[in-house]
């Protein structure tokens, strides 16, 4: 750890203002659970760190009139694991329950998580997956952006250094009929070697009307699967077979024939075991309603 | 527990060994007021940091300049100023290396993590800010990160400037057995099977980290070091050694350990340099290690790649093993080249091979250093033969268990020397073998097959201490003290870090002495008060360090009679001791209290016998009866063998490739059991560690040598959540009849059979046979994947990869160069 300045706002506004001063040379430290460590080993070195743990309006779950789950950036893994939500926003709680260890989930926070960006982090690909949409405070006013536009594929999120996070919306339970979440890693509380998150939503009909499958740990961002999901529309869920899909998305983001290392080519065959099991589990929770 | 042990115990009744009695050392580790190294606040001390290098091999030039303006700064130390200052070791023990340890590098680097500089502050950040103050230009040089392009005929040297009286080039040591006619053997083998094996890195990974404080005393002129060592008499001699002290100003004091397993045995550098600093300023230095410098620079597993050849006739019976050893004992080694010595002679047994040939190459690469690791070669010959055991009974048709049992050592034949020259005083290891294959459902899973589930098993036996090849002894000592007020203090060196040293030695003394348990209580490892022992390693704790107190017990008791034979005017022989007294034999109630037999023995000499020397304290020293290894590789190296049998049944994932160890079934031969509790936790632990050998841990290398997974959260050690289900260890005792109490070593036999165990019961599972080390869920996927386009029956992996790249067959392997000439102990 090297040395720097620490405040601790009591406001949001004074934290943006804070950062709005210094953005390039300022941190923010909510958990702290993937920032200390950085400071630890001095590969980050912020002359000023700024700390949103504690400030009001930003931790806690709310849901809005129109079904939307408005996620607090600080909300804790832990207090999201505790969640009892309706419908397929279960599977933020059963996420945020299954990642790292105690100590992490308790002190790490959903917005820190999503900030980090680190490729492996299981929440970003969820959150791509499930449509969610990312609310930005800086000095210049409020902006939000989807998901998808969020993650920068270069590595990192296309916030600017003045930004903070103050909450994550996700689309309400009627968007969707079912998301599952798939992953693998060798050691539980590794982060995923693969991860993959599939939506998918019915029509009255039976057949697919929206779908979505979006592929975590492989590239710096979340891959979307964009054709794969679009050949599942129109069709009933009953007339897939969940290892044909897999082998489509691990052909359409980890082609095999781009594949150099054995931990490239093992994750290629992982996205197609995963992808299989992530559809599988959506398309029976979709058949079972 | 065992039915023979329970009889034991009961036969024994009343006394504490052989009970379970829980660990005194727990309160004080289990609440975190044990104090470790790290804990260790002395006034006046200063904090030094370590600059490793970034690059693993490149000539260097460092200044320093800079550092030594820092705030707080108080010295600065790289490894130019202290050429003819400090003595190069490495070759404390006789035989073993010449000079190839020094504080820092001095011109150049060979591995990622070697010392460069140092530096001492007021705190330990303005020390690590001073760090990054120091200048080093690095000219790179090639690379070799594997030991056959280290052995290349053109590949440049590592260690220069040091003439290795065996090896040659990049193999700075050989080693070679010659038992029986292998050439014979051939010729009468019925079947030969052959594989080149590999094994991986594996750290010791102690939670406690290496480090120390050094306190020169200006004055007096004493040094004292408390490290967090498994040896403190080695590591006093290797620093007065080093700096040219007088041995008796220097004093290495262990504090609570967390652990070594064989990593902390060795002197390591910054025991050196904080002792450089301590001298140069008067002060104490506290110098702790990171997670990260512990990974690259505190010894690693010694990686082999063995050509290994069994030779069978078609009954099962082995008629001889040949082998090709590579090791990969990194850019610098201390005990490494023991290991493939020790480890091949006793990873032999149990199998009594009449025809044995073995060559050896231990080489240098720019890896980290390798050391002395639980298990100490074991695993590696074993995951080699006992692979090949189940190749050969697969290919003769025969039961994997069947060949084992033609092969293996029975009870009723010990005491048997083999033909490599063990005395195998006593075993149980074919009571053992078939206990796990009837716990485990051998004969019913391997008739009832389910798709990607098998079963594995091996043998092994493990040397209780060992008299090393290059170091003519395998002593430790106890002093005892009976207080004044009848407690009793045990003295001994040999550094205790988790094998319960304070429990069971008070077990010994206990029933030796009569004296109560509570009562008795073992100092810290100081070398000022301890007598001279070797320390805590090769699992010999029990059996030789055990020795040694029961005889300083029974001096100690014969002392104690014989003051109370003159006080109460009886004949010694008719007097008895227990509950803390001595009496006449049959009037326990009455008697003299030890407390003031102790008394007269310092505060009222008058009342000593005549010719009494007073005060009650005795020492005893045990030296093992064990053999120097010959010249052809034989001897007897191990006072006693511990024995073990591991079988597990596994399934395998076909989507992801995880291996699940659904049961594992464990039975061990222990000898007599001190403490049943502590022995069971030693072959649970010894069986975690394997398991992370076998499935997960390795060190990772890029291509320029740099270790890409020097952390607890990248390198892949087992964490309790992924281990399978443990259940009670079977322990079938033979007492050993050499050890006089009977025991066994226990710290490392857990260890040796894992990795084979999983190779077996994973290749029964699936047809791909691991000749590489470790067996992770990528490597077992892809090699399914593999197999299923290749079309093989059994398909080896890494071997029939098409992108593999190594030597396919028997026919591609290298020869050791070394010749016939010449001894090479």
């Amino acid at each position: 750890m090297t040395p720097f300045i620490y405040y601790r706002p009591t406001d949001l506004h004074e934290a943006a203002g804070l950062l709005a001063d210094a953005a390039a040379t300022t941190k923010l430290l909510a958990g702290g659970q993937s920032l200390l460590l950085a400071l630890k080993d001095r590969t980050l070195r912020p002359a000023r760190v700024v700390s949103v743990a504690s400030l009001t309006g930003l931790g806690g779950v709310r849901e809005q009139r129109d079904g939307r789950l408005d996620i607090g950036a600080t909300t804790t893994y832990a207090k999201l694991a505790r969640a009892t939500f309706a419908g397929w926003h279960a599977e933020i709680a059963a996420v945020a329950g299954n990642l790292a260890d105690r100590s992490v989930r308790s002190l790490g926070t959903i917005g820190g998580a999503v900030c980090h960006a680190a490729p492996r982090f299981d929440m970003p690909t969820l959150l791509t997956a499930a449509g969610a949409q990312m609310h930005l405070l800086s000095v210049a006013g409020e902006r939000s952006l989807n998901a998808n536009d969020f993650f920068n594929p270069q590595g990192g999120t296309h916030m600017t250094g003045a930004e903070i996070l103050t909450r994550i919306s996700v689309p309400g339970v009627d968007s969707l009929d079912a998301l599952a979440f798939e992953k693998f890693r060798f050691r539980i509380f590794d982060a995923a070697i693969v991860s993959v998150a599939c939506a998918l939503k019915v029509g009255s009909d039976g057949k697919i009307s929206k779908a979505n499958i979006v592929v975590g740990a492989l590239a710096n961002a979340p891959l979307t699967a964009v054709a794969t999901a679009a050949q599942l529309i129109g069709r009933k869920p009953r007339e897939l077979r969940a290892e044909a899909i897999g082998a489509e998305a691990a052909g359409e983001v980890a082609p095999f024939i781009t594949t150099q290392t054995l931990r490239q080519r093992y994750q290629s065959e992982l996205v197609i075991s995963l992808t299989a099991k992530a559809f599988a589990r959506a398309s029976a929770s979709v058949m079972g309603a | 527990m065992d039915k023979t042990q329970t009889s034991n115990v009961k036969a024994i009744h009343g006394k504490l060994v052989g009970q379970s009695v829980p660990r005194t050392e727990d309160l004080a580790l289990l609440t975190g007021t044990a104090r470790f190294i790290d804990d260790i606040r002395l006034p006046g001390m200063l904090y030094a940091k370590i600059l490793r290098s970034s690059s693993a091999h490149a000539r260097i030039r460092v200044d320093t300049s800079k550092a030594a303006k820092m705030p707080g700064v108080h010295g600065v130390l790289a490894g130019p100023e202290l050429v003819g200052r400090v003595k190069p070791w490495g070759d404390l023990m006789q035989d073993l290396l010449v000079g190839d340890h020094f504080p820092f590098a001095i011109d150049k680097v060979t591995y990622d993590g070697h010392e460069v500089a140092a530096v001492v502050a007021e705190t330990k950040y303005q020390a690590l800010d001073a760090l990054e103050a120091i200048r080093v230009d690095y000219e790179e040089l090639p690379v070799m990160v594997d030991p056959e392009s280290a052995i290349a005929p053109n590949a440049p040297l590592i260690q220069e400037g040091i003439n290795y009286e065996f090896g040659e080039g990049n193999i700075f040591d050989r080693y070679r057995v010659r038992i029986g006619d292998i050439d014979a053997a051939e010729a009468e083998a019925d079947l030969i099977v052959r594989q080149r094996f590999t094994t991986n890195r594996q750290a010791g990974a102690a939670l406690d980290p290496h480090g120390c404080v050094a306190s020169f005393d200006s004055f007096n002129g004493t040094l004292t070091v408390y490290s967090s060592t498994q040896s403190t008499f080695m590591i006093r001699d290797g620093i007065a050694d080093a700096l040219q002290l007088p041995r008796n100003k220097v004093r290495v004091i262990a504090p609570a350990v967390g652990a070594g397993f064989g990593s902390k045995v060795q002197m390591f550098a910054h025991e050196v340099i904080a002792s450089i600093f301590s001298m140069r300023l008067g002060r104490p230095v506290h110098l702790v290690l990171s997670r990260a410098e512990i990974f690259k620079c505190g010894t690693t597993r010694n990686g082999q790649i063995r050509h290994a050849e069994l030779f069978l006739k078609k009954d099962g019976r082995i008629i001889g093993y040949r082998d090709y050893v590579i090791q990969n004992s990194g850019a610098s080694s201390y005990w490494g080249n023991q290991v493939i010595h020790i480890g091949t002679n006793v990873g032999l047994l149990p199998y009594p091979i009449a025809n044995v040939h073995v060559d050896g190459d231990i080489v240098h690469t720019n890896t980290a250093p390798g050391g002395a690791l639980r298990g100490f070669g074991i695993p590696q010959i074993i995951w080699a033969k006992e692979q090949l055991v189940d190749m050969a009974a697969n290919a003769l048709g025969l039961d994997p268990l069947l060949v084992r049992q033609v092969n293996t050592i029975k009870r009723h034949e010990c005491p048997v020397r083999t033909p490599i020259g063990q005395v195998v005083d006593s075993t149980s290891i074919d009571e053992c073998l078939q206990r796990v294959a009837d716990v485990i459902g051998w004969h019913e899973k391997r008739a009832n097959r389910v798709p990607y589930e098998g079963v594995g098993m091996a043998i092994s036996m493990k040397y209780t201490s060992c008299r090393h090849p290059s170091f003519d002894t395998d002593l430790s000592a106890i002093r005892l003290r009976l207080e004044t007020d009848g407690t009793v203090t045990i003295f001994s060196s040999d550094v205790p870090h988790g094998q319960g040293h304070a429990t069971f030695l008070a077990q010994i003394v206990s029933d030796v002495l009569g004296v109560g348990f509570a009562k008795i209580t073992l100092a810290p490892a100081d070398t000022a008060n301890a007598p001279f022992g070797l320390g805590t390693y090769a699992s010999r704790a029990a059996a030789v360090l055990g020795t040694a107190c029961r005889m300083a017990a029974e001096r100690l008791r014969e002392k104690i009679v014989a003051i109370a034979a003159h006080v109460l005017e009886a004949d010694p022989r008719d007097l008895e001791t227990g509950a803390d007294r001595v009496f006449v034999r049959g009037m326990s109630d009455s008697g003299l209290y030890f407390e003031n037999l102790a008394g007269f023995s310092v505060y009222r000499t008058h009342q000593l016998p005549e010719g009494f020397e007073p005060t009650l304290e005795a020492v005893a020293t045990y030296d093992t009866p064990t053999d120097r290894e010959a010249p052809d590789g034989s001897g007897n190296f191990s006072v006693t063998y511990a024995g073990a049998a591991h079988a597990a049944h596994v399934r395998v994932d076909p989507t992801t490739g995880r291996v699940t160890i659904l049961d594992y079934v464990m039975a061990h031969d222990t000898g007599v059991v001190i403490n049943p509790l502590i022995v069971e936790g030693q072959h649970q632990g010894g069986f975690l560690m394997g398991v992370g050998m076998a499935m997960g841990e390795d060190y990772d290398y890029d291509e320029k040598g740099r270790m890409l997974n020097a952390s607890f959260a990248e390198y892949q050690a087992p964490f309790a959540a992924d281990l399978p289900e443990l259940k009670p260890v079977h322990e079938i005792p033979a007492p050993s009849l050499t050890i006089p109490g009977g025991q066994k070593g226990a710290g490392e036999s857990g260890t040796g059979p894992v990795p084979a165990v999983i190779g077996n019961a994973v290749a029964d599972a699936t047809g791909v046979r691991f000749t590489a080390l470790p067996i992770t869920p990528d490597r077992m996927l892809i090699a399914l994947r593999e197999k299923q386009r290749s079309g093989l029956a059994v398909f080896r992996y890494p071997d029939d990869m098409p992108d593999y790249t190594g030597p396919r067959d028997h026919t591609a392997w290298p020869k050791s160069n070394a010749g016939e000439g010449g001894l090479f102990l």
